[in-house]
């Protein structure tokens, strides 16, 4: 029996034990092939799926490594059909390729014909295909690039695409490294990208996705769009690539409600780029206004419909995502990867928190009870209700109070997803409320205020989820959310998460409702996190006047 | 069938030693079922076809080559003929030494089991050998044969184009008819020879294709009237000299004397004096082992998740019998495997006696508990055993037989004769393989076609690959190196599970618990804490390790079943490496603080009343306390007996109840976990080979017939009756010592007879043995034993 750290289960997942000796190197060798799936302290999870193994493929590993490195890493005996069905996935990987034909153009070639005609007799495949120039070749419409890569995967056979990407339009760009320089893994996250081509990078919150990106502009040392979440973000966005790269304020445009510039550097909103007028998307044209050389997209589990389709069609352009949480509650992680780009980086957030960068959390879910009136009160709501009703129990106002009251020499955020119970958690704990018809000026305003510390508690709705810079906030209450979203619930502990100047750790409060759907939301909400490693310590209301609720 | 040479083969037969005869006896036990009277009727069983056609089926290639040479020659041969007409056959330098050896073994093994008899310089096929060979070594019919159903006018043309000496009419100088000169002068290597250069090359390419076999082909209008000076085809030239001869209207054939010829001397090709080597990749022995250990783990887990699904959830025995498709389909969707080895599952489990039909359900059987509770290897073994002993093929499961109708598992129709004794052959293939090395399918089919070229069961190829898909699939061979506890398994010699045993993941205590309300058992858990972990929570995935989350429910289910927050929280205190973390504690004690707050019990009936004195009343009355009533509000009791008695009996009370339509009715789960006494599935005992004991008491009944032994006369009187156990004991002995016994018996028509007995072995309620006052080999009942003494030599 060898002691090796990984066991193989036979439904393709593996359990790595992290303490082992032999976990580290164990890890390397398992990342090209395996998504990391759950990161809890003792055992980490990996799955091996067909996207991964082709990702792995296109990366240049071929099927004996990753037997070999199952082999040599586990612990008990691999599963034999695990290993064929490893082979068999791998093989199945490259018999298709989109090249570029020089007299044809974009074109489907394959070295297995009868895979060629079995994905031609496919209905979905027929209409973004042209002529059959020969027994092994046949034309695409360049435009459907991406739709014939998305259908080939689900299809099972993954083409590899060998018909490259266009340069764009040259434009100097160069990272600034004067008192900062690019930290270990966002140099190795940028060169990953660079070297794959296009994909996506998944980070954790505060951990410098933003730098990544100008890193991969830096790379790409042309013309770039970037697609931001909104407007605020467009302007840190914009800040940020002034002072880290040798941009100056006009090579950088925005696009955004107010202004609609078009510069070597674009930053869009994903917002305006999905308005509609009569029907059609104005806006949608501006992925071809210039020769663009780099598409970044900003917060990618965001991307909305609209420009799924439009990025179809900009396969030949490089492309990167950035996200902290390839989380989709729709399901439609695999679309990322397919349109996007395999991902192409990922890193546990507990090895950054570790390695100090980024704030060591606590996460902690205060219980309320409800009241005997509320609950006669809640059994009677409609199911649509119900939500709403238990989430903003008074009682939730007053443990908040408690807990500011807790943290007084603390920067503290109240996010929350009801406007009238921020309203009204703002007026208790007199403290400015920003919502989603707060002036983007106003908002600023309050977040500089809040960065300078002349303010010290700020009460925010989910407008405040995302990209938005909060460097001071050390303790953030979450007192309702968007149902069982994990995404936002990482999205709003990544508020707290950039780390403090004075080295200090940061407190996340998630106040929930007893015996309600509130709680069974927070259990689901707080299952990417835990699967992270952040362990939710659970206190009971009554708790928090104690000295430390936490303990 | 007259036979001339058949006193020679007696003779000889009857000059073997009694341990030749046992050695032939042994090697050819159909010849003594029945055991014949003496060694004439031996003889002649041997030299029937059918017997001859059974002892031919188990030769090798080698030895089948060299019983073809002899069998070829005009007369008997020497050892020394044999010697240099294999040499030719046999490519590559083998010395003459190793060939010599490999020539004398495979004559042992003829004259062992008299297919061969005579003299090491005067060798003879044995009586009926030559015919049951034809055609040998792929040759056509000899020449006499071939040209048989020519006319005289068809031969006549023939001897003149290739007969110098030819006079015509029919006549030759010598004599003789013409068919018989024709043979001779194809029998020439100079007229052959001289024949053969008249031809064109595309005639000769034609010729060659036909030299090595097969000999004869298709050819429309086969009796076609040609001479050597109109013949317009290459076919047509080799038919206008005799070269090749029409058997048939659309057959011809090459004469054997030709091929003969042409073949330069050989009688085969390509000849290998031994069996040829497995060929495959080489991986580690040490890890083939682990590979194979870990599918045998898995294998056996697997059939026993199979047998609680079924215990719970059995599906239905087809009409026909077997497992309906969909059923299979399900299984295997619930074990997470392909069909076919969802199929392999379910068989086995039925081979080894582990399910079996009842009730019309597929049920697992009362066996099934005695297997669970072993140790996994020991499982494993009794797996392993009973798929190498079956006598079905599995791999057939979802085809469609003759008749167009799906094989279902378990189905009777997917019994193939033959299965058990391929898959057996298979294994004894592998059992020797060198360390390592991974053998190719199509060079363990190669290895079967040397050991046994005349067999080919229906399908042989086919359940050759079933067995090696499936021995790896049971972990008999790992990444396709047969496994060491595998390798025993082969043997069939009982250490497999010893050799398992310690490659076995060791079971752990103590599990990983994590802040995710997952618990991660980094190996098998020891029963007891296994079963505590399921109740507990939920499985969420399988394999070297098992990953267990809690859920609310799961917590829940932990406390119907009576067990405490403090009884969980205590469990898995003392089974964890690491302190619990605090969500899962919180978890635990919150899931109890609501648990049991609302209860619910079961009642029969209820008694509703709106006014509560008068279920005062109820209450009071003495007869009431059979009804056996509880108060649950001032409004209702809740009684254990049944709505129609309860209404009786407050009738009987002189009330006027009504009763209510049930609502809320308390559902009854029927029983899990069922079992059915099925039979056991009929297993092929795996030694085919007779027992010493009955070879030498068959061969001992030859001899005495043979020398007219009289039989002897039993005592006078009548032998004196002795209770069962004492019979059984004095013939164990007797056997032990291989004395005579005398006995008293009743024959079949119930008669007391007295007999001298040899026992030979006593097996299944029956004794064998050498009857001498009958003078031939019997089987006894031993319950029609009346009575056994000891009687003197």
């Amino acid at each position: 029996m060898s002691d090796g750290p990984l066991i193989v289960q036979s439904d393709k997942t593996l359990l790595l034990e992290v303490d082992h000796p032999r976990a580290d190197e164990c890890r390397k060798a398992i990342a090209p092939f395996a998504e990391l799936e759950r990161a809890p302290e003792h055992v980490h999870t990996y799955r091996v799926t067909p996207l991964a193994l082709w990702n792995a493929r296109a990366a240049g590993h071929d099927a004996e490594q990753v037997v070999d490195a199952l082999i040599g890493f586990s612990r008990y005996p691999v599963p034999h059909a695990l290993l064929v069905d490893v082979a068999e996935t791998m093989a199945r990987y490259g018999r298709l390729r989109l090249e570029k034909h020089p007299v044809h153009g974009l074109v489907l070639t394959s070295t297995d014909r009868a895979v060629l005609e079995e994905v031609l007799r496919s209905k979905k495949i027929q209409p973004l295909v042209g002529e059959r120039f020969g027994a092994d070749i046949v034309a695409v419409h360049p435009s459907e690039r991406g739709n014939i890569k998305q259908t080939l995967l689900k299809l099972g056979w993954p083409a590899e695409d060998m018909a490259g990407y266009v340069d764009g339009e040259h434009h100097p760009i160069d990272l600034r490294e004067d008192g900062w320089s690019l930290r270990p893994y966002q140099k190795e996250a940028a060169d990953a990208f660079w070297h794959g081509g296009s994909g996506v990078v998944v980070l954790p919150c505060g951990a410098g996705k933003t730098i990544v990106g100008a890193a991969a502009m830096a790379h790409a040392r042309a013309t770039t769009l970037i697609l931001v979440t909104n407007t605020v973000s467009a302007h840190q966005w914009k800040q940020e690539l002034i002072r880290r790269t040798s941009l100056t304020e006009d090579e950088i445009g925005e696009y955004t409600g107010t202004k609609k510039e078009i510069r070597p550097v674009t930053i869009a909103t994903y917002q305006v780029m999905t308005t509609r007028r009569q029907g059609t998307y104005r806006h949608l044209e501006l992925f071809d206004a210039r020769d663009w050389g780099l598409v970044v997209y900003d917060e990618v589990h965001l991307l909305p419909a609209p420009i799924f389709r439009m990025t179809a069609d900009l396969q030949a352009r490089r492309r990167i995502g950035l996200t902290a949480t390839l989380v989709r509650e729709d399901g439609r992680e695999g679309d990322v990867f397919s349109l996007i780009g395999p991902k192409r980086y990922d890193t546990p957030w507990k090895e950054m928190e570790n390695q100090g960068y980024i704030a060591p959390a606590e996460c902690v879910e205060v219980r309320v009870t409800l009241s005997d009136d509320e609950r006669l009160a809640y059994a009677m709501a409609e199911s649509d209700e119900r939500y709403r009703f238990c989430s903003t129990t008074p009682a939730k106002t007053r443990v908040t109070e408690a807990l500011v009251r807790r943290h007084a020499n603390e920067q503290v955020l109240v996010i929350g997803q009801y406007i009238d119970q921020l309203d009204e958690l703002g007026e208790h704990l007199n403290a400015p409320v920003i919502k989603g018809e707060t002036k983007v000026k106003e908002r600023e305003r309050l977040f500089q205020a809040f960065r300078d510390k002349e303010i010290r508690v700020l009460v925010v709705s989910k407008v405040a989820n995302f990209s938005i810079d909060l460097p001071e906030a050390a303790v953030a209450i979450q007192v309702s959310g968007t149902f069982g979203s994990r995404q936002e619930e990482a999205q709003r502990l990544g508020r707290v998460l950039r780390p403090k100047a004075d080295g200090g750790g940061a407190r996340f409060y998630s106040v929930v409702s007893r015996d309600t759907v509130d709680q069974e939301f927070a259990a689901h909400r707080q299952r990417f996190l835990a699967e992270q490693g952040y362990a939710y310590h659970i206190i009971d209301a009554d708790d928090v006047g104690e000295e430390d609720p936490a303990r | 069938m007259e036979r001339m040479t058949g006193t020679d083969f007696n003779e000889w037969l009857r000059g073997r030693s009694d341990e030749r005869l046992r050695a032939l006896v042994a090697t050819r036990p159909e010849l003594v079922t029945p055991v014949p009277a003496h060694i004439d009727g031996l003889a002649a069983r041997a030299c029937s076809p059918s017997a001859i056609g059974r002892a031919l089926d188990r030769l090798d290639r080698f030895s089948l080559a060299v019983l073809e040479t002899l069998a070829l020659r005009p007369g008997p041969a020497d050892r020394e003929a044999l010697l240099s007409l294999l040499r030719r056959a046999v490519p590559g330098d083998l010395g003459d030494a190793a060939l010599g050896s490999a020539l004398d073994a495979a004559l042992d093994v003829l004259t062992t089991r008299a297919l061969v008899y005579g003299t090491d310089d005067a060798l003879l096929p044995a009586p009926g050998v030559a015919e049951a060979l034809e055609p040998p070594a792929a040759l056509g019919p000899p020449a006499a044969e071939v040209f048989r159903h020519h006319s005289p006018e068809r031969l006549d043309v023939l001897l003149r184009d290739i007969d110098p000496a030819y006079e015509g009419g029919g006549r030759t100088d010598d004599g003789r008819p013409a068919r018989e000169r024709l043979a001779a002068l194809l029998a020439e290597p100079a007229t052959v020879a001289r024949l053969v250069g008249e031809v064109s090359p595309q005639a000769r390419t034609a010729l060659n294709e036909l030299v090595w076999g097969p000999a004869s082909g298709r050819l429309p209008n086969a009796r076609r009237e040609v001479d050597a000076a109109n013949a317009q085809s290459p076919i047509e030239q080799l038919l206008a000299r005799g070269l090749l001869g029409a058997t048939g209207e659309e057959t011809v054939a090459l004469p054997r004397e030709v091929a003969l010829v042409l073949r330069d001397g050989r009688v085969h090709r390509d000849l290998s004096p031994g069996p040829p080597a497995l060929e495959g990749s080489v991986r580690d022995q040490d890890l083939a082992d682990r590979t194979a250990a870990g599918q045998a783990f898995t294998f056996v887990r697997t059939v026993e998740e199979l047998c609680e699904l079924w215990s719970v959830d059995p599906p239905g025995v087809l009409r026909a019998g077997g497992l309906a498709i969909r059923d299979l389909r399900r299984t295997a969707q619930l074990l997470d495997l392909p069909e076919w080895a969802a199929g392999l599952v379910v068989e086995v489990a039925h081979a080894a006696g582990l399910v079996a039909a009842g009730e019309g359900e597929w049920l697992p059987t009362g066996a099934y508990d005695g297997w669970r509770i072993k140790a996994t290897e020991d499982r494993w073994a009794v797996l392993a055993d009973a798929w190498a002993a079956m006598e079905r093929a599995p791999g057939l499961i979802g085809e469609r037989d003759d008749r167009d109708r799906p094989l279902n598992a378990l189905h009777p129709d997917l019994r193939r004769p033959g299965a058990a004794q391929t898959r057996r052959r298979t294994l004894a293939v592998l059992e020797p393989a060198p360390p390592g090395l991974a053998p190719t399918p199509e060079s363990v089919l190669a290895r079967l076609a040397w050991e046994q070229p005349r067999r080919r069961p229906a399908l042989r190829d086919r359940l050759v690959r079933f067995a090696l898909r499936e021995a790896e699939h049971i972990g008999v061979t790992g990444l396709g190196v047969p496994s060491s506890h595998g390798r025993a398994v082969a043997r069939g010699d009982g250490t497999a599970a010893g050799l398992l045993g310690p490659l076995l993941p060791e079971p752990v205590d103590h599990v990983l618990l994590q802040a995710d309300l997952t618990a991660v058992a980094p190996g098998p858990l020891t029963t007891d804490l296994g079963r505590r972990l399921a109740l507990m929570a939920d499985v969420e995935s399988k394999g070297g390790a098992t990953v267990y989350r809690f859920s609310e429910q799961s917590v829940r289910r932990a406390l119907d079943a009576g067990h405490s927050a403090d009884d969980l929280l205590t469990v898995l205190e003392r089974h964890s490496a690491t302190p619990v973390p605090q969500p899962l504690s919180y978890l635990v004690t919150d899931v109890a603080r609501r648990h049991g707050r609302i209860r619910v019990g079961t009642a029969s009936a209820y008694i509703r009343c709106d006014d509560p004195a008068l279920l005062d009343e109820v209450l009071a009355d003495k007869r009431a306390h059979l009804l056996r009533l509880r108060r649950l509000a001032p409004t209702v009791l809740a009684s254990k007996t049944s709505r129609a008695a309860l209404v009786d009996s407050l009738r009987a009370m002189g009330y006027a109840p009504v009763a209510e339509s049930l609502e809320g009715d308390v559902v009854v789960a029927r029983a899990d976990a069922r079992r059915t006494e099925g039979q056991l599935a009929a297993r092929v005992t795996a030694n085919t080979a007779p027992d010493p004991e009955v070879v030498a008491a068959a061969v001992r009944a030859m001899r005495a017939g043979d020398s007219r032994r009289r039989p002897v006369e039993a005592p006078e009187g009548q032998v004196p009756r002795s209770p069962a156990t004492a019979t059984i004991s004095a013939l164990q002995e007797a056997i032990r010592q291989g004395s005579r016994v005398w006995i008293g018996y009743l024959d079949s028509q119930g008669h007391a007879t007295s007999r001298i007995l040899e026992p030979a072995r006593m097996e299944g309620g029956y004794l064998t043995a050498y009857d001498e006052t009958r003078a031939t080999v019997h089987r006894f009942a031993l319950h029609r034993i009346t009575g056994i003494a000891e009687i003197g030599r």
